[in-house]
């Protein structure tokens, strides 16, 4: 059954917040395919209205620490970078080709198949303008997608929920981890974030616990909660204006036990449904042992069992390579292409494989230059990967200049902003407009 | 604005909200205490704790060693071979850790055990503010000093914490003071110091970041003597031009032209009334707020004094309306159930899994606070970790993340190390009176008294009654496992 809910206005769907959006946690077909999407006002504002089943899925994957570009996608013709890197440059032997002039690091086999299976599209020079070297700055900047000089308060990935996704399930957004990554960060915020099923549950000593438990953290119908949170402040990007909550909200937007009691209930209603289906749904493949093939083991699991989910998180730590990388680096790539690959494979014995597009991104690439210590440390541009049935498979952009005249202070410049492959993501995969979320129109980079 | 509540309007309550605000909250009786000294006494039973004994002694290595730092040195430079050299930098990195774990307990301790909870809840905050990351800094004894310094100063005087805490080593290395020169001034504390530390985003110009570099330059470190030094050397003599002002200026310079700017107080006092009050202040409130600091000389006590006296800070807008960082959640819980802290162990694991690894913030902002640090997973497992403090059992969630970090054979050695661990729990005779506990009505109200010091909404309490009748026997166990369901609750996450 498709049952699609189109609400008129956001006053509307305020008015109805409390008992609305609780009813809709209790009735059966919330547990089904559908979920509702809210008819924005604004001409200009994203909407859309999705359903659960056929609907496309993106799993953002985060390549924490700062990769080496150069070292992943490898210039392995290049004299350039045999001169910057004598020590750790990767010979015509090390790297898996992909043309006469570039290969893909030689740990990265399961990436090489997806390439070879027109599963892979490999964004060349990807950063932007003014980069920034800190670790925390950079995260920040492709978490939020703010220009260099700009601290925004909300995440790319909160403002496509915000626009996009008003009133949909809490699991639209699912954070395979502890904290809610900055990308996340939202005027209405959503996504439910654990990192292990088993654990991700209220440990009761007997079941009169247990249900005590569960009528303690029902929703006090009694006090009205503005969709928005605690937070809630006028955006333009929000879909909605303060001027529209409800008349006696402070400006601040209701009170902090509002919002945990909105999280308690996300919280145990997911709990409930992500436990059923871990156990429920089987892998059909074998993944690495490593903390990245259990992220991607369980989001497959997740994605089986029908959850209503748009946007899954995961991530993978350890980029940082200031010494002796050769070593870690050849551990990290060849975890990350053996559990992409293994969830390719997982999601494709499903019959999934063709809603769902994974995309990496690392706060940076590394210098050119080796440093003294076997490692590289904190550049500017690097490549990004697309994996899926429907991508634009191949290399996209060109391989950015190694000469010393096209570097930037020993940095690569970048050639393909961070915010046009974002818009080509929403536009073309998550089909939502894109400069309402990210604030100005880039140009999409059809990466499908 | 800013009139001081008048005595008739103090009361139970209201000292609760300032035990809870200005310390971490307390047992009914001391709250009582603090109730019955009038305000303004109680006010100054919590800030002027000068004249509270404080007999915590420092960590025996707390102190410069330049002897154990050279024999390291020597060591590793004498090694016979690579793998030799590696055990000599693997043990040196063991001692580091332990000694940041007993960094932490021996923090944690003071702030649930000490007599001055007032002055730690500064000095929690000036870690907040000044959010420097042992990550970085790699020097548990860097990182003690630090803290010290925010003892020393907690109420100090602002101009001289902005420059002490700058001069100091453990900001020297996490901003890249250290590594400043003349011919290449590094501009990230001259930056930091103004977008976090004093003035905020748009207050200052890119020109006054390159030149307060400069006066900064000749800041230096002392890596053997493990203290700040002025190198003369390194320093820029030649003429900046910081916020307008031409002159031969020097890094204290600089600190003053930054104090003198108006918006100096604005930003810090707003800073410290969110932290306290749990939200931004409104512009008004805010000119208020710095209007009193800057009259009592930007000395911090004064200040406030006359915010925790005010109507604004017991306004029912305020009043329980502040999501407990997960140090409060801890602490709190301590104190309220009269238990001891879990060993470090675990109090590290659980306050690193709720999101607030002491001595490591996420970045040079500090913790964000608020709203954020509730997920659907943190709140899970701040309702799980309640049960493990009252019933002095171990936490899974945090022993099998810990497990998971350690990966292996070290995460199986820490999960045995867990599993032998004993907390004290809740001792149910401290904490009810035979007369609170001869009902069920007054065991629920009792404890929601010492809980939340109001009271749960007429369904809650009507659960939790029905929960203690479907016991026939009442023990200890029941009445735990109702004080974990009370914490299980969204409203004991707030304060």
């Amino acid at each position: 059954m498709k049952n699609e809910i189109t609400l008129q206005t956001r006053r509307e769907f305020l008015r109805r917040t409390v008992l609305g959006s609780s009813l809709a946690w209790t009735v059966p077909a919330f547990l089904a395919d559908t979920f509702s999407a809210l008819q924005a006002e604004a001409a200009d504002s994203a909407t859309q209205i999705v359903t659960g089943k056929d609907a496309p899925i993106l799993v953002v994957l985060q390549m924490a620490g700062g990769n080496d570009g150069l070292n992943t996608v490898v210039p392995y013709a290049n004299d350039f970078y045999h001169n910057a890197r004598p020590k750790i440059g990767l010979k015509a032997e090390d790297v898996l080709k992909i043309d006469d002039s570039i290969g893909l690091h030689g740990a990265m086999k399961g990436f090489k198949e997806l390439y070879d299976g027109g599963q892979l599209s490999i964004i060349q020079g990807v950063g932007y303008p003014n980069p920034n070297r800190s670790h925390f700055r950079s995260t920040e900047i492709w978490q939020t997608a703010s220009d260099s000089d700009r601290v925004e308060k909300y995440g790319w990935v909160g403002r496509y929920f915000d626009n996009a996704c008003p009133g949909a399930d809490p699991a639209v957004g699912v954070v395979i981890g502890n904290q809610l990554p900055e990308s996340f960060f939202a005027a209405q915020p959503k996504g439910i974030v654990f990192n292990n099923p088993q654990n991700y549950r209220f440990m009761a000593n007997g079941t009169a616990t247990e249900e005590s438990y569960k009528k303690l953290n029902e929703l006090e119908m009694s006090s009205p909660l503005p969709d928005g949170g605690p937070s809630m402040t006028p955006d333009d990007n929000s879909g909605g204006s303060i001027a529209m909550l409800p008349a006696g909200m402070p400006m601040t937007g209701g009170r902090a036990v509002d919002f945990i009691t909105r999280t308690a209930l996300d919280a145990q209603h997911s709990s409930d449904e992500v436990r059923a289906i871990a156990a429920r749904v089987q892998n059909q493949a074998v993944y690495p042992g490593s903390q990245l093939g259990g992220s991607l083991k369980l989001v497959a699991k997740l994605i089986g069992g029908g959850l209503p989910t748009r946007i899954y998180y995961v991530s993978q730590g350890g980029y940082d390579t200031h010494t002796n990388q050769v070593n870690s680096q050849q551990r990290l790539l060849g975890d990350l292409g053996d559990s992409v690959k293994a969830f390719t494979d997982d999601l494709k014995a499903q019959g999934n494989m063709s809603r769902v597009l994974v995309m990496t991104f690392s706060e940076f690439g590394r210098r050119v230059s080796e440093n003294a210590n076997g490692g590289t440390d904190h550049g500017a541009a690097a490549p990004m990967f697309i994996v899926g049935d429907k991508v634009k498979a191949g290399l996209l952009g060109h391989y950015p200049g190694l000469a010393p005249e096209d570097l930037f202070q020993g940095d690569i410049k970048y050639n393909v902003d961070f915010r046009s492959v974002y818009a080509g993501v929403l536009e073309n995969w998550l089909k939502t407009p894109s400069a309402p979320i990210l604030g100005r129109q880039f140009t999409p980079l059809p990466v499908v | 604005m800013l009139k001081a509540l008048s005595s008739d309007q103090w009361n139970y309550a209201a000292a609760a909200h300032l035990l809870n605000r200005a310390g971490f909250g307390g047992a009914p009786d001391e709250i009582e205490k603090l109730a019955d000294l009038g305000p303004d006494q109680a006010v100054s039973h919590l800030l002027d704790y000068e004249y509270i004994h404080d007999a915590t002694t420092d960590p025996d290595w707390a102190k410069p060693n330049p002897e154990e730092l050279r024999q390291f040195r020597e060591a590793v430079k004498n090694a016979a071979t690579p793998e030799d050299k590696k055990k000599i930098q693997q043990q040196q990195q063991q001692l580091i850790q332990r000694r940041m774990q007993e960094l932490r307990g021996w923090w944690l301790q003071r702030m649930a055990r000490g007599p001055r909870p007032f002055q730690e809840k500064m000095v929690l905050f000036w870690h907040g503010h000044f959010a420097t990351s042992f990550e970085k800094v790699r020097n548990p004894y860097y990182m003690w000093r630090q803290n010290e310094l925010f003892r020393r100063l907690a109420t100090g005087n602002w101009q001289e914490l902005l420059a002490d805490a700058g001069k100091d080593p453990a900001m020297l290395v996490w901003l890249d003071q250290a590594q400043s020169r003349k011919d290449h001034p590094n501009e990230n504390f001259a930056r930091e110091v103004m977008e976090l530390f004093s003035l905020g985003e748009g207050h200052y110009t890119e020109h006054d970041i390159t030149e307060a570099a400069r006066a900064l330059t000749g800041w230096s470190l002392e890596p053997l003597g493990q203290k700040y030094i002025y190198r003369p050397f390194f320093h820029d003599n030649g003429d900046k031009t910081i916020f307008g002002r031409t002159g031969n200026f020097d890094g204290d310079d600089f600190i003053a032209l930054i104090v003198e700017q108006p918006q100096a107080a604005r930003f810090i006092t707003s800073k410290i009334w969110n932290y306290f009050a749990g939200q931004e202040p409104s512009p008004e409130l805010n000119e208020a707020l710095a209007g009193v600091f800057r009259a009592g000389g930007n000395n911090f006590k004064p200040f406030l004094r006359v915010m925790f006296r005010s109507e604004e800070f017991y306004s029912p807008d305020i009043v329980r309306n502040q999501v407990k960082s997960p140090v409060q959640w801890l602490i709190n819980s301590v104190r309220v159930l009269e238990c001891d802290l879990p060993p470090t162990l675990v109090s590290y694991g659980m306050l690193r899994q709720l999101g607030q690894d002491l001595f490591a913030p996420p970045n040079v902002k500090g913790w964000d606070g608020g709203v954020t640090w509730i997920t659907t997973n943190t709140l899970l497992a701040r309702y799980n970790d309640a049960q493990a403090l009252v019933e002095g059992q171990l936490p899974p969630l945090t022993a099998g993340d810990f497990a998971r970090k350690e990966g292996g054979a070290g995460g199986e050695k820490a999960m045995k190390i867990f599993q032998r661990v004993r907390m004290g729990g809740v001792d149910v005779e401290k904490i009810l009176t035979p007369e609170q506990r001869a009902s069920k009505p007054t065991i629920v109200a009792a404890l929601e008294h010492r809980l939340f010091q109001a009271t749960l909404n007429s369904e809650q309490e009507q659960t939790l009654r029905e929960f203690l009748d479907s016991k026939t026997q009442l023990s200890d166990a029941d009445i735990i496992t109702t004080i974990r369901l009370m914490m299980s609750t969204p409203e004991y996450q707030v304060t």
